[in-house]
């Protein structure tokens, strides 16, 4: 990777590598804006390289350079949700493709290593995590340790990238991915109702979700208008549910599961839960694929088909 | 000893609390949902989280709260009525950490300055403040690195320190000494000093128990001669420009005030928690926007933090609880940010 962008860089083939650097605690990483081929010792990549980079490409749309960016494989479904919306332009974007075998967010998989604890490293295999500490080697089953979202990830390998900086990854058959879904789905009403109450009476409106997501690109917002006020801005369960429900119809279609919105909640509200129903009825109700990883299907509610067997009624 | 020092073993602490709970809204942490520890009214002790350091959002909401009403307005019968709501209950806040109650004085003076502000110094003035020494820090715990102590908790009312099977109790004010008058029988006077023996070996031990304390010194007085640092840039080109820092920080304190009326004839006024790291948060009616960018946006929280609040009021913007260190999703770290102005600053 970093001799990649090393090369970008000094062939002045991009202007800028977006990719991660190691962050303040072993666990953690921080997204890194390389522009010198000098820094690009900064760059890392492991396990633990969560964050979807690609939203940040909207920042230098109006540079006259082009832009690298690491991708994974469901960040590339970001990429794409910002190419065909017309966010990035494809000629701009140098896409450094990383095939995955899955990340684990140090954050929900309450790894138990005592604060302080240098890590050394740490890798992911077929069946396991592993975590190499000063005080040995800590070995998760993978399915415990990886994000929700890779355990049935659908595309390991990004599905579009100039350069991939190892072997494609295979998906696995995903027959599981809306299991959570459905077990909310087959909830009595009452329950339900309860559930999403619970969980967006805590809702702090802090908009992380929203900043994070590659399908909220909006350069005025509906939340940040004041005339009309669509929703106020006072935090109570009603403007919490409004909020909530707007932005997850907002993003219908286009929301591609990548799971951030979920990860940068700080108050644990289990966002990606909400989203993945959408693209599951949208998947049911016209066939598509998960929005994002076909560059050649564009989103089901943002595009028309005359042979459209339903009237506009 | 003094005789504001007192012992009060694990049940004494338990029926106390169910006391204050019958005789008062008992406000405490509590697990509201899994991984999220919350200032809550609780019914007794069984449902308090007692070793959260920190808990994931501070109690500020109990002295502002995220959206609070501040009139109600009618124009019915011509003219116009306003309508205050009801002010506070004399309530109890337990479980406070020394950052917690630091903060609130760092508060303090924002809201009790020039323009008293009625609604918070209100809420504090009818809150009784127990407080309890952290055992063991968070592992983004930094109190020590910016002033603080993480054992004894000045500004709170009583403060509670485990102490074996038992708890040190040490009343800091009088409304602490007469909170332990009205539950007698629950509280041992501690003759023998053991509260305070309990308070130094607790600081003791936590000395050595933070796992990463950032270098203050001659940061503030830097930033003081550098307003303008490329630096800020290579921050802001990372951060979404959230709400998270500063909504789970203790003392960030900024707030919005609107009108919410449904048939123009009725409504309130309420006021609402804003954040300087939102883009909408400086721009005025026409547009303007004092801070463009999130650079200027990101520039604003950390010198609100490390010098604006030290320049006004003489305190502290930042307590070290490292709330904002473990919610931030692309990782900005204020411990690294303090460390890399020092970086910054020795270079010259
Ligand atoms: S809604 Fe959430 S899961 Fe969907 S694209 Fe946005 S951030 Fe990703
Ligand atoms: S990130 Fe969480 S708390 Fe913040 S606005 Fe979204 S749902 Fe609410
Ligand atoms: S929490 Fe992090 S990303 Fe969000 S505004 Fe604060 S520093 Fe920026
Ligand atoms: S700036 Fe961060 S560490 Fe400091 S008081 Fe606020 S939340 Fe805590
Ligand atoms: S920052 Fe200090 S006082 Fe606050 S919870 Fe951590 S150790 Fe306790």
């Amino acid at each position: 990777m970093r001799e990649t962008a090393r090369q970008l860089l000094r062939e002045r083939e991009v202007g800028l590598v977006i990719g991660y650097a190691a962050g303040s605690e072993a666990y953690w990483v921080t997204p890194a804006f390389i522009k010198e081929e000098a820094q690009a010792d900064r760059l890392v990549w492991n396990p633990f390289c969560v964050n979807s980079l690609a939203k940040y490409l909207i920042n230098y749309h109006h540079e006259p350079y082009k832009v690298a960016v690491v991708v994974k494989g469901c960040d590339s479904r970001a990429l794409v949700r910002l190419l065909q919306d017309n966010q990035v332009q494809r000629e701009k974007v140098v896409v450094i493709g990383i095939p995955c075998l899955g990340v684990v967010d140090a954050k929900a998989a309450a790894l138990k290593i005592a604060p302080g604890t240098r890590i050394l490293g740490a890798s992911v295999t077929d069946g396991e995590f592993l975590l190499q500490t000063e005080s040995g080697t800590l070995s998760l089953p993978r399915g415990e340790a990886l994000c929700a979202k890779c355990r049935y990830c659908e595309n390991p390998t990004p599905v579009l990238a100039d350069t991939l900086l190892a072997e494609e990854v295979a998906a696995e058959p995903a027959a599981n991915i809306y299991a959570e879904v459905r077990e909310v789905e087959s909830w009595p009403r009452e329950k339900r109702s309860a559930f999403w109450d619970g969980h967006f009476q805590r809702c702090l409106r802090c908009y992380a979700c929203r900043n994070i997501c590659p399908a909220c690109t909006c350069r005025e917002c509906v939340f940040d208008q004041t005339d009309p006020c669509w929703v106020a801005k006072a935090h109570n369960l009603s403007e919490n549910t409004a909020f909530h429900l707007i932005r997850a119809m907002h993003v219908a279609g286009r929301c591609v599961d990548c799971g951030e919105c979920e990860r940068a909640c700080p108050v644990n509200i289990p966002l990606r839960l909400l989203n993945q129903k959408v693209i599951k009825d949208i998947k049911e109700l016209f066939g598509v694929s998960t929005p994002g990883s076909r560059l050649d299907e564009m989103p089901a509610l943002g595009m028309f088909a005359t042979e459209d067997p339903d009237e506009f009624n | 000893m003094s005789v504001r020092d007192f012992l009060l073993t694990r049940e004494g602490l338990h029926s106390w609390l169910s006391r204050l709970a019958r005789d008062y809204p008992l406000i405490a942490p509590v697990e509201e949902e899994k991984g999220v520890i919350t200032f809550k009214q609780v019914g007794g002790p069984q449902e308090i989280v007692f070793d959260c350091a920190p808990s994931t959002l501070p109690p500020k909401e109990w002295f502002l709260p995220s959206t609070e009403e501040l009139f109600a307005f009618s124009t019915a019968g011509g003219g116009i009525t306003l309508q205050e709501p009801p002010g506070p209950k004399e309530r109890v806040l337990f479980g406070l950490h020394p950052c917690d109650v630091r903060a609130l004085l760092a508060l303090d003076p924002v809201f009790g300055g020039t323009y008293p502000d009625p609604y918070y110094l209100g809420r504090r003035k009818a809150t009784i403040i127990v407080a309890l020494s952290c055992t063991k820090p968070g592992p983004y715990c930094f109190c020590p690195a910016v002033g603080g102590d993480p054992v004894v908790a000045a500004g709170a009312d009583l403060l509670l320190t485990e102490s074996g099977s038992s708890f040190a109790v040490k009343a800091m004010t009088s409304r602490g000494e007469e909170i332990i008058q009205r539950y007698p029988g629950h509280f041992a006077p501690d003759e023998e000093g053991r509260g305070e023996r309990a308070r130094q070996e607790l600081a003791g031990q936590l000395a050595g128990m933070f796992a990463f304390l950032p270098d203050l010194r001659g940061v503030k007085e830097f930033l003081d001669g550098h307003f303008e640092l490329p630096y800020w840039e290579e921050v802001a080109s990372r951060c979404l420009g959230c709400g998270i820092c500063t909504y789970t920080c203790p003392t960030c304190h900024c707030f919005d005030i609107f009108d919410q009326s449904w048939d123009g004839a009725r409504g309130l006024r309420a006021r609402c928690w804003d954040s300087c790291m939102f883009s909408q948060f400086t721009r005025m009616a026409g547009g303007h926007n004092p801070r463009p960018t999130q650079k200027e946006r990101v520039r604003n929280r950390f010198l609100h933090k490390l010098k604006y609040h030290q320049d006004r009021y003489g305190l502290g913007g930042c307590v070290g609880c490292g709330r904002c260190v473990a919610k931030c999703p692309v990782n900005i770290d204020i411990r690294r940010i303090i460390g890399d102005l020092k970086e910054l600053a020795s270079h010259g």
